[in-house]
Order: C-alpha cells, then structure tokens, then sequence
C-alpha cells in the first residue's frame, strides 16, 4: 500500500470513526498503527492533516495499541517525533503531547518499569515548569499539566515525590492549569501518606519541601530550553513509593463518591507545623480560586474538601468565605460544589441558618424562570437529595427535606402547561410533601391546606388522564399519565379516600381505551399491593364487562391474565365463554389459554365455579383450531382435574424459584409443568440468504433455512423493525430433517419507504421430544440493494417509452441530484455494472459510460449516469425523484468504493 | 469529574435513521477509570450508529411508538433532569445526560466513581453538574450566529480543536466556547490574571448596561384557581475598560413604589454580595420591610458580553387583564375576548398582538367578527385568530374583539391537535414588547455604574 493522500486519510478516519472495532478488524490494528506513526514524520503531510491523524490515536488508542508493550513503544515512537519538531511554534507539539500521554495511560503501559513512562513524564514536567512568555509557550506549558494531571487521575500518587515542584510553579506562575495539577497532586498525596500510615517513607512537610531546589537551581536553562529537548532525563530515579496500584485499589470499599480519599486507616494525623502548612496551602489556594474559571473552580473546591476530610482536626472554615460568593451563582455547577462540601462537612460548614438559606437559594432556582429548564431540573433533584444537617429519613432515598414545608414549596407546584420532566418532577416533590404530611400524626392543625393540595393533585390527575384518554392522543401523554399515577400511589399509600378515587378514574380511562392494556398491566407490576389490589378488581370489571367491542377482545384478555387469578371466578369464565364463540387466530388462542391459565393458578375455587372451569378447560381441548392449542388446553383440564390448588399453583408457577412442596408428587410434576411452557432455546436452524431478483413489485427476500435436527411444525415469524415496512405474514413448514435439501422461502417485502432495515426472526417449532421451543434467531439486515428493481416495462398503449433523458429530466424539480466520484480505475468499471447493476442498465458504451435506471418500492426511482474520467476514476452523477433516498444512496455507492 | 463521552445527534425526522451523529468524542483514559470503577457493573460505550438509535428510540425521536416499550414507556422508568439510560447491548447505559434545543440532541456521559449496580443519587456523581455546563456551554456555541446548515457544518467542524483546548481529557477547563481565535484562548492565561478573562482590552473605555424583563402571566378567571403572574429579568452588561483586572460596580434602584428583586442568580465574576440580596426570595410572604435596594454588584468583568445577573419579581398587578369567553353553539363558537392595560403601565408597545388558538377541530372555514380596535389576521390551516393591536392602547385602555367561528370538522388530520385543550377548554396568549420600560421600575442609570479603572468610561444603560 502507497502513502495515502491527505483526502484518503480523511476518509480513512471517518471509518475509523464510524465503526473503530470493524475497521481496525478489517484494517489490523499493527499495520495501522505503524502506519499512522509513521506519517506524523512523513513530510507530504501538511499539519492539519497530522493533527487529525494524532486526534484518532488520542481517541483510539485502546483500538490500535491493545497490549502494554506495544502502546509503550508508540509512545516513545510519539516523543521522538516531538523531539524531531523544529524549535519554531509548531502546531502539532501540543496534540503530540495530549496523544503520548493518552496512550499510556489508556493502554496499561504506565509503570515504573516502563522506559517510556519516564521519558513522558520528563519531558511533561520540563514542559509544566517552562518559563518561556509567548502564547505558544503558555498554551504548551497548560497542556503539559492537564497531560500530568490526567495520569495523576489515572495512578493517584504517581506525582506525590514532585509535590513540591508543583506548589513552586503554582506559587509563581500561578495559572489554573498549575493550580489545579497542584491540588489534585496535593489531595492523592495525603490520600496515599494515610492509607501508608507511619509508615510512610515521607511525610508531607518531606514531600513539599522535597525538590524545590532543583529545579529553581540546575533547571534555568533547561526551562528556557524548548520542552521537547532530546534525551532529557529527569534527575534522580523517579519515586513510585506513594503512587497506588492503579486508579483505585478495586479491593478497597467503595465508599460514597466525593469522599474519595476514604482510607481505611482513618484520617491522617499532621504535627502541627505541617498542619499550618497545609492550611496556607489550602486559603492561598483558594484566595485565587476566583480567578478560575466556574468548572476549574467547582472541581478544585470539590477537591479542597476533600484535601481537609483526609486531615485529622482542620476546621474547614477555611471554604467559608468562598462559599457565600459561590451561593449566589446561576451555575449548576457551583451550586453542585457548594451542596457537596455541605454533603461533607455538615454542621461544621453550616450552621442550621446557613443551612435554611442555601434551601431556600435551591428552591428558588428551582423554580426560576431565567434557569434553563434540565438546570431547573437538577436543582429540584438537589432538594429531594438536600444533604441535610440531621437528616430524618434513610440516607440515599429521595425524601422532602424537614425545613421544606408546604408553604415554601407553593412555587413548586406541578401544573399540565409545564413539560412532561418539570411536571413529572414537581409531582414527585408534590407527593412526597403530602404523603409526608398525612403521615404525621401531630400535624392536624393544618389540616386545610393539606385537603387543599391533596385536592390539586387529584384534579391534575383527572386531567391526565383526560388527555390519554383522548382517542389517537399520543403515547406520550399516555405514559406521562401513568408515570404521575405511579408517583402517586406510591406517595398515598395511607390515604384511602385519594387511593379510591385514582382507581376509579384509571378504571373510567381502561374502559376509554382498552388498547392501554399494556400500560396497565405495567402499572400493576410496578405499583404494588396498595394499588394492584383494587386496581386489579375495577379492571376486572371492565373486562369482564366487555368494554369496547370485539377489537378490544385481545386486551381484555391481557387484563384477564394479569388480574384474573385473584378474583371472583364466575364473571370472568362467563366473559371467557362468549370470548371463545367469537374465534381467533393462533395468537388469540393462547391469549385464552393464558386468561385460563391465571384461572388456574387462581384462589377462587369454590362453589360452581370449578366445574365451569373444568368444563370451559374441556371445551377449549375440543373446539379450538390449532393442534398445539389444543393440546395446552387438555393438558390444562387434566392438571386442573387431578392436582390440588397448591400443586396446581406451582405447576404453573411462572418460574422454579417458587417455593416446592416437598413431595415426590411435586417433582414429578415438574417434568408436566415444562412440558406446558414454551421452551426458550438455542436455535437449532441457520437462515442463509439467496440473491433473488424479481422483475416487478413485490421485492422477494429469498432464504434457505437448515436444521441441525429433526424439527416438526415450525412457525417462522419475521418481524421488520421500524415503521418503514408493511408486517409480514408467518411461514409455516411443516418438518425439517438434518442433510436434506435447505427449504427454500420467499418473503415479499413491503416497503412503506424505500429505506434499509433488520428483520428480526424468531421461530416456533416442536421436538422430537414433545417440547414447544421458541427460538431468537440473529437479525437479518436488509440492504438498500435489496429493494432494487428494473424499471416497469412500458404498458402497451404506450407508443415511446421514456428515454432516460427523459427520465433524469424528470427528477427534478421535486426530487435532488448529486454528484461523486468513485475509485474505479481500469476494467473496475465494467465488473462493478455486471456484478451489481447489470439488470438495470438502459443504455452503456462499454466499457467507459452507463446509465442505470432503478426502481425502489413503492414509488420512487434513482438514475445513474457513470462516465470513467481516464485513469483517475469514475465520475457518478445521480439523481432521484425522492430526496429522502439522496443519503442512502450515497452511502452504497460509497460501500461499492470501500470494497475495492 | 470527568466525561466518558460527547455527542451531537442532529434529529431529522422523515429520513430513514431518524437522525445522524453529527460529532462524537470518547475519552479512552476516563474510560479506563470507569472500567475500575464501575467494576461489574461497566458497560462500554457503544459505537456512534447503536448510540445513535438508542437514544432517538428513548427520547421518543423515531415515527416508531405504535407499540408498548417497557424500557421506554415503563410507568417507574422517569427520568430525572434530563438524564436517560439507554439500552445497550442487554445492559443499560446510565447516566447519559440529553439535552434538546433547535433539533439537536447535546449528550454527554458523565464518569460515575463508583459502582453502577443501583443506579446512585445525581447529586453523589461529582461529575453531572460539569456534564451541564459543558453542554450548556456547547448550547451557547452552536445557538449563537446564523443558524443555517452551513453554519452548523462549519461549527461542528471547529469542535474537535475546540475540545482539544477546551475539554482534552474529558475533564472540562472552561465553558465558554466562544472564543476568536485559540492563541487568545483563556485557559493559557497570563499570569495572575482571570482564567475567565483572554487578553486585556486596549482603546476606548466604555461600560453598557441593559435591562430586559420579561412577564409570564395566566389568568383563569375562576375561583378555585388563582392567576398568577411573574417578572422575571436580566441584566446585561459588556464593558470594555483597560487594565488586568478593572474593578465595576453597578447598583438597581427602585422607585419608592418599586416591587422588589428576589431570587436574585449572578454571574461568576461577581465577587462578592450583600446578605440581603442574597436572602430576598420569592417564597417569602411580601411585606413593606422587604429589601428594596439599592441591589450593587462589584465584579470584575470578562471580555466578552455577559449576563451580570437574573432576578424575578413580584408586581402587585399584572400590566394587561384578560378575559376571555367561548360558547358552542350548534356547529359554531361564539367567542368574546377583553383586554385591558393596566393604567400604570407605559402605553408604547413596539408591538402588541393576541393570538387565539382553536385545537382538535379542523381548519376555520367562516369568521365574522367585531373588534373594538386594532385588526385581525385568520390563519385558517392552522386555526388561528391573530388579532393584532398594534402600538398603543386607546385612551380607554379597554379593547374588545367578538365573532363566531365555523370549522370544517371533517379536515381533522393536519390541524393541530391537543391533549389539554379539549372542548371548552382554550386559552388566549398575549404577546408584547414595551421599549425603555420595566414592569418593576427597576433601573441603573449614569451613577448607578462605579468603575475603578483609569479613564473615564462612556457609560450606556
């Protein structure tokens, strides 16, 4: 392979991009690397370009380095190219560094055996303390800490033995890349003097006294020098005694975040000149946070908490001054950094004054209307985390916090103007506020308001439900009206009168439209005995009642399954029975035996109602239409004939976690309960694909299908995802037997919209063994090719079909033209018609022009006009009466170039 | 804190995917991290195509919600600020943060520092609130300027080095992605100088100040429901003053009369403030012994234009009172509608106009109508009445309009439809703008602004 042209590297990181695993699988991820390491040198390349090849290696390393020993040589690969850079500004010094360092750290290279590892941090560290002015150099000098400070993240001690150094350059050069490589560098170096205890090798007057010499001394012109200087090494053998194994030992407990440095030995002890120290360190650092820009200064308040949570005995005080400036940003961010150091420190950073106010400040940008709504969001989340002083509730559930009384939250009030998530939100704070209150006993003096609120929710409810229950209304608005019930109930639970009623509105909206059956059965699951239980009884009802007409049979049945069981038996087999006189399909048929089934496993089994049972279990056994139905239906009667309620109920308990009966009649029952189940298994058949061209609509997908084993009625189920296409029929085959010829389907496909899709298989077939098994098998993709089809042939009182002039006249003006260029050279041209488009060409001069005229179901076309332009290429013009298909088509041709 | 990932989905609907990644950056070194971290419970990130899909599905983007989702439509799957999971491969991807604006979806990843098996509380993730300032910062970037496709091409073509400088790790050093050029880029500042604040100015000193409030007010005329109206507003400011770090302070004032400033957010710079403003809130019972100011602001200002702060405002009346009636009658609606301007507001409207939606019903097919002043617009496919008022109130300050209207019940399918406004359920929405007027009085003026700078300023407000 020659060098590649800037315009070919191009299209080869877009591919990179767009799939990293498949390409580099396609590519191998050696010749690659090798060669994208390579042309960072090459000098044919202009910079731009090489700064686009080293963005791929600082976002691809894992993908082109997977082991250790080769990313460390890509890294020294990357530092001696820096060291080649000439001594003028130069734009790639800065992506070089940002890459060197991203492929150690990612790629497991970073270790103190590594030769690599020292070089980078070398030339790292001589980059961070350069003093050279100019903004190349300043731009240099920030990279080279954000370089250190991301491998300081990845191994948390790696620069404790340069702490020192580093408090140096921030006390002189004082930038925030400086400051914030110092107070990372200064937080894992306490975390790791604590988790070594006494016997750390240093302690942390050692380690910030430690080299502050050296480089003030030896280092001037080493500083001066550019940061690149070939075969620096740094003085002295680099100190890996305080840098951890790795990010975090996985061992460890893994405490709250934001209380990272959580050793195990407990907070470290500091004599008290060392302790002085540290507290300069800390207000000096935070004297100049304001300097910082509002992320730096989030995380380096966030950090500096965490610097005094290590330390025995350090009032943190210290933050107060800044957090009163913080308190009145608009910033999510600031606000987040303030709520954690409370989260922290508690009473000893804010007192219960402090605390009523930086309340009162969330609810207000809660509710404030400047505030972005997701940053709205956020802070109404914040108040249902609040980290309270004396917290009542458990720790890490959402809960209103004490100071947060009704009154206070009248601003908060959810209404239907607001979007699902604000509604949603302040529901939420709505109903935790009066659960809360209801629940209390003491508080009945302010018993209005509390009928006043619970009267709101109510009536927002109701219009909820209103909405879904609207007929076409959007599935949208039918969720959100689910999600508030859930909400609800789950905050009611002691309030009978608001439970009772919420029901009956959900009954009224079941009865509206009984096609929100799966909602409903959703909402029984998720809502508990509270709700389920009447819930379960008024759908009944409903169900039973036949709501709907004959369409709505299928979710009533839905219903039926879910509910039925705990329920009176009479109203719901006498649904049943007229259910069965109207027929169905095989679909329809185990929807009734799984409403029986519910029956079953049911408690009701006294008076008449078992011999109707038995007697409806008898019927369905002799008159239903399919064998396999049939058959679950006499398997039924003869369990519900033979076996008592309880074995009955574990027979056909849905899953073996249901506790056993201990008895041999229990086990034996196992075999008849998996015998009654459809059996999820590995599919035991493989689907092959058979070009097929047809001349005219519909579009045939032919496959093969092959079995391993013997299978006997199985049911093929195609299912084409997304909306684009009509559904497609089952196909049925009656048997298939290991070694005979493959079966041959052809599947008509029915596209709404020209556009490629997956067509997910699943099979239904029975064994040998007497087993039912369903199986999923891998999807199908169906390409735009695919839907390819010959022009129609001209109807016969048509005198002159159209050209195709004609034709590629008449795309426009409604449809849309292109152009490309395609990498086609010599006799590629001619194989690429014959092999793909040979049934569509209207008119050719081989082997150098072609016009291809194809169809796409259901109306739409595409033209083609390719003219070899030399040996450069060929030139492809097209256009399409659709514009939808502009891209799609543009995307094959391009595959068509990618395989050559 | 740190991000896994960044993603820009543009949202097309009618194409065939729903939408296309427009950029993507992964962060492999925080990747890392969250493979420790996470432990068991890590899930890789997908490539751009599934992520693509995924989220499209979630954020209900694709024309494909015929059927019941569990993991989409599940009655206890709420998502909380705008932060999804998305399922990946069988597992589930958690938090993604999404925001929406202008049919582009803004996503982000935040690295969770601790394992994922129940999902922990968003405020414990250190790294969620950097996830909003960077994609309210990306927001600001691609909202500003012409927003055509070529614009938008040339923008996202400029994000990978903006991200180089900006976000090179994952780990966010600043928000503002409007930036000139990169030599000038805050982030290299000089030493001892604002992060914030690239380079210093040099010319003419001059100081703007703005004010804009805006008011949000529903009236329902009945009496279980209260109305309600809100002020809220902004103050903008740039400054161009010489000197690293110039010194500005700026003081509101209220007339004696004036509705006092609560809920008062300031921007960053601001460096400090006084406990009354800070304390003045919204959820206070108002009383004559509310802070009414003066409300100063030290700081010291950025280069660029800036919000000094927001506020909101209580104001004892709201400036125009509505009243709206509408009755069916046989296939019609009668409709009245009154307006009245309240006699302190100014009686200068850059433009005034109500418009009066009609939903679920069909385009209009017949309107006679009255109106006391001003005129009426039909927009009959989208049936809608604009009646515009124009630049004053009549002396009288009252205005009435009153018609009937027909619909065409049958051409339902392309009107606009609402779940809320069913029947005799409607609304009318007022929109004006009144020039060089606040609704709370609220103003700065000439020595209302200090400047600890050399020179003497111009100063505009």
């Amino acid at each position: 392979m020659g060098p590649r042209s800037a315009d070919a590297w191009a299209r080869v990181l877009a591919a990179l991009r767009a799939s990293p695993a498949a390409f580099v699988a396609r590519a191998g991820a050696e010749a690659l690397a090798a060669e994208l390491l390579s042309e960072l040198r090459s000098e044919r390349l202009s910079e731009p370009t090489k700064v686009s090849l080293l963005a791929a290696i600082l976002e691809f390393p894992t993908q082109l380095w997977p082991d250790p020993t080769a990313a460390e040589a890509a890294v020294s690969a990357l530092l001696d190219t820096l060291a080649l850079l000439p001594p003028r500004p130069a734009a790639l010094r800065r992506p070089l560094l940002l890459a060197a360092t991203s492929v150690l750290a990612s790629c497991g290279a970073l270790a103190p055996a590594s030769a690599a590892t020292s070089r980078l941090l070398c030339v790292l560290l001589r980059a961070a303390a350069g003093r050279a002015a100019g903004p190349e150099q300043r731009a240099v000098r920030a990279t080279a800490c954000e370089c250190l400070r991301e491998l300081e993240s990845c191994h948390p001690g790696l620069l404790a033995g340069q702490l020192g150094l580093l408090r140096a350059l921030q006390d002189t050069l004082g930038t925030q890349a400086h400051c914030l490589l110092f107070v990372l560098t200064l937080r894992d170096a306490l975390g790791a003097l604590a988790r070594a205890g006494p016997g750390a090798p240093a302690g942390l007057h050692g380690l910030l006294a430690a080299r502050t010499d050296s480089p003030r001394g030896g280092e001037t012109q080493a500083c001066d020098r550019s940061p690149d200087s070939p075969g620096a090494q740094w003085p002295g053998p680099w100190d890996w005694s305080l840098a951890g194994e790795d990010v975090r030992d996985p061992a460890a407990p893994v405490g709250r975040e934001g209380g990272r440095p959580e050793p195990s030995a407990g907070p470290l002890d500091l004599t008290p000149p060392e302790a002085r120290e540290l507290r300069a360190a800390v207000s000096q650092l935070l004297d100049a946070s304001y300097l910082l820009t509002p992320p730096a200064q989030a995380q380096m308040l966030q950090q500096l908490s965490q610097v005094l949570r290590t330390v025995r005995g350090q009032p943190p005080a210290l933050l107060k001054p800044q957090l009163v400036r913080l308190l009145g940003t608009a910033r999510v961010s600031l606000l987040h950094a303030v709520l954690a150091s409370k989260d922290a420190f508690g009473e000893a950073l804010f007192t219960a004054q402090d605390e009523a106010l930086l309340l009162r400040r969330l609810v207000g940008a809660a509710q404030h209307p400047a505030l972005p709504s997701p940053a709205r969001l956020f802070c109404l989340h914040c108040l249902l985390h609040f980290p309270e002083n004396w917290p009542l509730g458990p720790a890490g559930e959402e809960g209103t916090p004490v100071l947060l009384t009704p009154s206070l939250a009248t601003g908060l009030l959810p209404s239907l103007l607001q979007d699902p998530p604000d509604l949603l939100a302040r529901l939420h704070l709505l109903c935790l506020l009066c659960g809360e209150e209801l629940g209390a006993d003491g508080r009945r003096d302010c018993q209005g308001t509390e009928d006043q609120v619970l009267l709101y929710l109510q009536g927002l409810l109701a219009s909820l439900r209103q909405g879904a229950a609207q007929p076409g209304a959007p599935r949208s608005s039918v969720t959100l009206c689910f999600r508030a019930s859930y909400l609800a109930t789950r905050c009611l639970a002691s309030h009978p009168g608001a439970l009772a009623q919420l029901t009956k509105g959900l009954a009224e909206l079941y009865q509206a439209r009984p096609c929100l059956a799966p909602h409903f059965v959703d909402l029984l699951e998720q809502a508990g005995e509270v709700l389920a239980e009447p819930l379960g009884k008024a759908l009944q009802q409903v169900a039973v009642a036949g709501a709907g007409g004959a369409q709505a049979l299928q979710w009533h049945l839905q219903i039926l399954t879910k509910v039925a069981g705990g329920q009176p038996l009479g109203p719901t087999l006498g649904f049943l029975w007229a259910a069965l006189g109207q027929g169905g399909d095989w679909a329809w048929e185990q929807a009734l035996l799984g409403a029986c089934r519910a029956l079953l496993r049911g408690t009701d089994l006294s008076g008449a109602g078992p011999r109707n049972l038995a007697n409806l279990l008898q019927e369905l056994a002799r008159g239903l239409d399919d064998p396999d139905s049939r058959d679950r239906g006499r398997l039924y009667y003869s369990l519900f004939t033979h076996l008592s309620g309880s074995k009955l109920g574990s027979a056909l308990g849905p899953t073996r976690s249901t506790p056993m009966l201990g008895s041999s009649l229990v086990e034996e029952n196992e075999g008849f309960a998996s015998a009654l189940t459809v059996q999820e298994a590995q599919a035991p058949l493989q689907l092959r694909r058979v070009p097929q061209q047809a001349k005219e609509p519909p579009v045939i997908l032919g496959l093969t299908v092959e079995a391993s084993e013997i299978l006997y009625s199985l049911e093929l189920r195609f299912r084409v995802l997304g909306p684009h296409y009509e559904p497609l029929e089952a196909v049925q085959v009656p048997c298939l037997r290991p070694g005979a010829s493959p079966k041959l389907l052809l599947l008509p496909l029915e596209p709404r919209r020209p556009y490629p899709t997956l067509l997910d298989v699943s099979v239904l077939y029975a064994t040998p063994g007497g087993l039912t098994c369903y199986a999923q098998l891998p999807s199908l993709p169906i390409a735009f090719a695919d839907l390819f089809l010959p022009l129609p042939p001209p109807s016969p009182e048509v005198t002159h079909p159209p050209t195709f002039q004609e034709l590629w006249a008449s795309c426009l003006p409604g449809g849309a033209e292109s152009c490309m260029w395609g990498p086609w050279q010599g006799q590629a041209l001619e194989t690429l018609v014959t092999k793909h488009w040979e049934p569509f060409v209207m008119s050719a001069t081989p082997p150098t022009s072609y016009r291809v005229a194809i169809r796409l179901p259901p109306s739409s076309q595409l033209l083609l006009q390719l003219e070899a332009a030399g040996e450069d290429g060929v030139r492809v013009a097209l256009r399409t009466d659709d514009w939808a298909i502009l891209p799609l088509a543009g995307e094959y041709l391009r595959g068509l170039g990618a395989t050559l | 804190m740190a991000q896994r990932a960044i993603w820009l989905v543009s949202h097309e609907p009618g194409t065939p995917h729903g939408g296309t990644v427009r950029f993507s950056r992964r962060y492999p070194t925080v990747e890392k991290r969250a493979k420790t971290f996470n432990g068991s419970s890590y899930v890789p990130l997908p490539e751009d195509d599934p992520f693509c899909k995924a989220l499209l599905f979630e954020l209900r983007l694709l024309d494909d919600d015929k059927d019941f989702v569990e993991s989409r439509d599940g009655c206890s799957r709420i998502s909380k600020a705008s932060v999804y999971g998305l399922p990946i491969g069988g597992k589930e991807l958690w938090p993604v943060l999404a925001l929406q604006k202008n049919g582009l979806i803004y996503v982000s990843v935040p690295l969770v520092e601790q394992t994922l098996s129940a999902h922990p509380p968003l405020i414990s993730i250190s790294g969620i609130s950097q996830a909003f300032d960077l994609l309210f910062g990306l927001i600001d970037f691609f909202d500003s300027g012409p927003r055509t496709e070529a614009d938008l091409s040339t923008k996202v073509s400029q994000l990978p080095d903006l991200l180089l400088h900006i976000c090179p790790f994952g780990t966010l050093l600043d928000s503002n992605f409007l930036l000139d050029n990169f030599s000038n880029l805050s982030i290299y500042q000089a030493p001892k100088q604002p992060a914030w604040k690239a380079g210093t100015y040099k010319g003419k000193p001059q100081v703007a100040v703005s004010i804009t409030e805006k008011v949000k007010s529903m009236q329902y005329d009945k009496r279980e429901v209260a109305d309600m109206w809100q002020v809220y507003g902004t103050i903008t400011c740039k400054c161009d003053l010489e000197g690293v770090m110039p010194n500005v302070t700026i003081s509101l004032n209220l007339p004696t009369n004036g509705s006092p400033l609560q809920d008062i957010l300031v921007h960053p710079c601001v460096t400090s403030l006084d406990s009354a403003v800070l304390t003045s809130s919204s959820v206070d019972i108002m009383d004559d012994s509310a802070f009414s100011g003066p409300y100063k602001f030290p700081f010291t200002p950025p280069l660029e234009s800036f919000h000094l702060c927001y506020y909101t405002s209580q104001v004892p009346v709201p400036p125009i009172l509505g009243f709206y009636q509408l009755k069916e009658e046989d296939s019609q609606l009668k409709i009245t509608v009154h307006l009245k301007l309240h006699e302190s507001v100014k009686n200068c409207f850059e433009y005034c106009e109500a418009h009066i939606p009609f939903y679920n019903r069909g385009p209009i097919t017949h309107l006679e109508y009255k109106v006391s002043f001003g005129q009426v617009e039909v927009l009959r496919e989208k049936s809608l009445l604009i009646w515009i008022i124009g630049q004053k109130f009549p002396k009288s300050l009252e205005i009435n309009l009153s018609g009937t209207v027909n619909f065409n019940t049958m051409g339902h399918q392309k009107q606009p439809v609402d779940t809320i406004c069913i029947g005799g359920t409607t609304y009318v929405k007022l929109y004006f703008r009144i020039p060089d007027y606040t609704l709370t009085g609220c103003y700065a003026d000439q020595h209302s602004v200090q400047v600890f700078a050399s020179g003497k300023p111009k100063i505009t407000t």
